[in-house]
């Protein structure tokens, strides 16, 4: 072992060079080592050092991400077939999971396939051993180092969309769903970036199908992944990551009448997210498509009956609604979603006092609201006190309660919206002015695997032709609308010597 | 006399009287109130005093029948008879007149007959203009007897023989006539521009633009539109007198278009669009508490103003096209009072507030909850200090946090629409499930990975 050594650790150099390599150098010198690694057997990569210590411990994997990978997948693949050469499986888990959240970013772009592998590994072995919760974190990390942008979608985030799910562990992969996603793996017009160690990649360059950091995913998948993630932030209770989540899926592309269940699945939570986030039926975003849009209101009636009647009935209306359709809900598995929006309504009720009142006391907020849950007021100030006391304390209520002088307890509501500091303010003006001109980089990037589609390009050619030959016969009256400017000079070109 | 009535009952006491059922005295003199009306419009008044009053009922009724026995309208005659029967069983009026009613019928009948006989022969004849003013009897009998769909037809039939925009303006006004007792008034506004369309401003009737007027306003006012009524009240000339009697009288127009300025109108409009309008001033002066009510309110005495109008409130309760309007437009005229009162302060005790505009003993609490909730009044409410505060406008930090949602909206929107293309240029959207017809090239090339696709749904 001690002779590969060397071998395995060629690069990158170490120590670091004064002159950081060039992304050529870089690419030569981690292809070869790459190729050194590849040659070497199984049985060579278990053995351990002359001082009897494992390979594993002696390689640090975020210099020398390579050949740390290499070995682990050895290690995994000895402890599959069962001979004792490999390391123990705590160890083993103890070495994938500081792996996951140790690997050089710029190196495992190399190694897609073997990424992948070690991932699987790691959900496989959480999952046969019933503690799927503790594959959550690792993976998450790993997705964010892979690519920290989270803008490009792969496998991997389904699985750990699924592994949240599973474990309940919503909270480790939370920052990972959170992503909005751009880009799904499957467009053939990427170009081929000339190194991908190039940092300044953007991530549909080095995620690819060719680079097996990711397979090809079916629009099922796709779905499944937002409907997932949206249920994860569901969860949490965090309704405006989980209405975000789920609008993709209400809003995923669809020709003409066709719709995935999915989508409707999506839309039904997606509406009791949003009375829960904003309370009342939101209306459906521009961008979903309209053949799903007239399936939508039928196939999710019960649903919109409810939000029309949180937002204009009453307590007693809506529980009564709720109670009839308890099969539908326990159905479509929302049950719990039904419940969280028969507490949240007089939660809505006492927010909305804060539009008329500045101060009201207790006895009067019990009988201005009702509860949805019971479909009856309060029974006493304590159990309004309670309410409002919770209410005030997990910040949905921004107000102050002060304890009875002789009389009863006196709700002060906080003047209307906690407004932001100056310096504050500035900053987060900042803030979303920078993500917006960052947006643009986006779409040039999407623009350039649009126009680069080979469809396209035909069409492209197509219409230049089209517009050549009515050119030439002189009946320029059905010339395509998408002329541009260029083919409008080429044809006046050929008009020319005919006049 | 108008504030010896002392407080106005609160607005949620008039509510509760469903079917229009009048019971308190008004004002009006109901013979001299009548006289300023000629044509059907008179019967049709007489008989909503008698549906809708208790103290004028039984007199109104009565002239009612003696009104509609000189007429020839048997159906309003028995509108008003058959009341007569079960609340006044011992007047005279109150018994049928059978005779009456037979000899009537076969008269119109005959009348019927013989105009419609008429009409035929000069259509055969080809005589435009007497077949013109053959329609026109037809009409005006049609509508004498109540028939007024048959006397819209009638009316409408002149059209084709009209030759001059004299005659134009007369159809329309026979049409506006029968449509505004038919309550039709699409076909009010519509003949007003007719009219409008062929009218010479030089040496037409100075008649016509003030009934041109009232027409349209009415017709507004009907619609709920209380501004455009007023507009068109208040742009009505001086010159009316009673050429527009059968519809609406000089005194309505100050009414109306004064209550519905007072509504919709801000302080300084009212003053230069009311009181300060010298056409609309001669009305004003028929109903000179109309006027005094609105300089209360540009004073800002919005108490007595509200005095006035509630003193009148049975009056026009009985008026007939006020008076499904008349609770909407008082509840404007006291949220306006209200808010307008409220400008100059900061606070205002709830008392102060009561004492302005509550029934004595009642608190209008619950009325300036409903405004906020409304937002017609840009306040809250300490119920604990019994006061009303106004919100401190933050016009900066509502401009930022707006700035900020606009921002995060348009990210987001532009975040979906670039996923939406790259998962369009990924190739893996829904296709619909009857593939598309192979014909057009735009696919042709390229999507090898099509046929797999739709089996996972």
């Amino acid at each position: 072992m001690d002779d590969l050594l060397s071998k395995l650790l060629m690069f990158p150099p170490h120590p670091p060079p004064a002159k950081p390599l060039s992304d050529h150098a870089y690419d030569e010198g981690i292809k070869e080592q790459i190729e050194v690694v590849g040659k070497m057997s199984e049985t060579k990569l278990l053995q351990q050092t002359s001082g009897g210590e494992h390979a594993l411990d002696v390689i640090n994997p975020s210099l020398n991400t390579i050949p740390y990978a290499c070995i682990l997948l050895a290690n995994i693949s000895a402890l599959k077939k069962g001979n004792n050469k490999g390391v123990e499986i705590d160890t083993l888990w103890e070495k994938m999971i500081g792996f996951l959240s140790a690997f050089d970013s710029r190196q495992i772009r190399y190694i897609g396939d073997e990424l992948s592998a070690i991932i699987e590994a790691v959900a496989a072995t959480a999952f046969s051993t019933r503690q799927a919760h503790l594959a959550v974190g690792p993976i998450a990390s790993a997705l964010m180092r892979l690519d920290p942008t989270g803008t490009m979608l792969t496998t991997h985030h389904l699985d750990l969309a699924r592994l949240a799910l599973d474990s309940r562990n919503f909270a480790d992969a939370a920052p990972v769903l959170n992503k909005s996603i751009l880009y799904v793996p499957g467009a053939s017009t990427i170009t081929k970036p000339r190194y991908i160690c190039d940092m300044t990649l953007s991530p549909v360059s080095f995620i690819t199908l060719q680079s097996k950091l990711t397979k090809k995913l079916k629009y099922l998948e796709i779905l499944e992944y937002f409907l997932y993630s949206g249920m994860v932030f569901i969860g949490m209770r965090d309704w405006e990551s989980a209405l975000q989540c789920l609008e993709n899926a209400v809003t995923y592309p669809a020709k003409e009448t066709s719709v995935s269940k999915v989508m409707v699945e999506a839309y039904k939570k997606w509406i009791l997210v949003g009375v829960l986030l904003e309370g009342r039926l939101l209306p459906l975003p521009k961008s979903t498509s309209s053949g799903a849009a007239k399936c939508y209101h039928v196939m999710a009636k019960p649903y919109e009956t409810m939000a029309q009647i949180f937002e204009n009935g009453t307590a007693s209306r809506l529980k009564a609604e709720a109670d009839t359709a308890t099969n539908i809900w326990r159905a479509d598995f929302n049950t719990g979603l039904i419940l969280h929006l028969l507490a949240a309504f007089q939660k809505f009720q006492i927010r909305s006092l804060a539009k008329v009142y500045t101060k009201i006391t207790i006895p009067e907020i019990v009988s201005q609201t009702t509860s949805a849950e019971t479909g009856t007021k309060l029974p006493n100030p304590q159990a309004a006190e309670l309410l409002i006391q919770n209410m005030i304390a997990t910040g949905e209520l921004h107000a102050t309660m002060s304890p009875p002088t002789g009389g009863p307890s006196i709700l002060t509501f906080s003047p209307t919206g906690q407004a932001l500091t100056e310096p504050q303010m500035q900053r987060e003006l900042v803030l979303t002015s920078e993500r917006i001109v960052s947006l643009t980089k986006e779409i040039k990037q999407t623009d350039r695997i649009l126009t680069h589609d080979k469809g396209y390009i035909k069409y492209v050619q197509k219409q230049s032709k089209n517009a050549k030959t009515s050119g030439a016969t002189g009946d320029q009256g059905i010339s395509g609308p998408d002329m541009d400017w260029n083919d409008a000079l080429e044809d006046e070109d050929i008009m020319g010597p005919m006049y | 006399m108008a504030s010896s009535q002392g407080a106005p009952p609160s607005p949620t006491q008039s509510r509760s009287k469903k079917g229009l059922f009048v019971t308190e005295q008004p004002k009006l003199d109901l013979e001299s109130y009548i006289a300023n009306y000629t044509g059907r419009t008179r019967l049709e008044r007489m008989i909503l005093i008698g549906n809708c009053s208790a103290v004028l009922g039984i007199d109104a009724f009565k002239l009612a029948v003696r009104e509609a026995k000189l007429g020839k309208d048997i159906t309003k005659y028995l509108e008003a008879q058959t009341p007569l029967e079960t609340i006044a069983p011992k007047e005279k009026e109150a018994a049928r007149d059978l005779s009456w009613m037979d000899k009537t019928k076969s008269t119109n009948a005959a009348e019927t007959a013989r105009l419609e006989s008429e009409v035929k022969g000069y259509k055969n004849n080809l005589i435009k203009e007497s077949t013109r003013m053959g329609n026109e009897d037809l009409g005006k009998h049609f509508q004498a007897i109540g028939d007024l769909p048959k006397a819209f037809e009638a009316f409408s039939r002149m059209r084709q023989d009209a030759q001059t925009p004299k005659h134009i303006i007369d159809i329309s006004r026979h049409l506006i006539e029968v449509a505004v007792e038919q309550r039709n008034w699409i076909a009010v506004t519509s003949n007003v521009q007719k009219i409008r369309g062929v009218m010479d401003s030089k040496d037409s009737d100075k008649a016509i633009p003030p009934f041109l007027c009232v027409a349209e306003g009415l017709s507004s006012l009907d619609s709920g539109e209380y501004l455009a009524a007023a507009l068109s009240f208040l742009q009505t000339d001086s010159g009316m007198s009673s050429s527009a009697n059968s519809i609406i009288s000089p005194n309505d127009v100050a009414v109306y278009g004064g209550i519905c300025a007072l509504a919709t109108m801000e302080r300084a409009e009212l003053t230069k669009n009311v009181l300060e309008n010298s056409n609309f001033r001669t009305y004003l002066e028929l109903e000179p508490h109309i006027r005094r009510a609105i300089g209360f309110f540009v004073n800002s005495r919005y108490a007595q103003c509200l005095s006035i109008l509630e003193s009148y409130r049975s009056d026009y309760l009985l008026d007939i096209h006020l008076q499904r309007h008349v609770d909407d437009l008082y509840q404007l005229i006291r949220s306006k009072s209200i808010v307008q009162y409220f400008i100059p302060f900061s606070c205002v005790t709830l008392d102060s507030l009561n004492e302005q505009f509550a029934a004595p003993g009642k608190t209008i609490e619950k009325e300036l909850v409903q405004m906020i909730m409304r937002k017609e009044l840009d306040a809250r409410i300490d119920t604990v200090n019994r006061v009303l505060t106004s919100v401190p406008s933050a016009p900066r930090a509502a401009l930022q946090s707006s700035v900020l949602k606009t921002a995060k909206d348009y990210e987001r929107e532009a975040m979906r629409r670039i996923q939406h293309m790259n998962i369009l240029a990924a190739d893996v959207d829904i296709k619909s499930r009857n593939k598309l017809p192979g014909g057009d090239d735009f696919f042709d090339g390229g999507r090898e990975l099509r046929s797999g696709r739709n089996t996972g749904y």
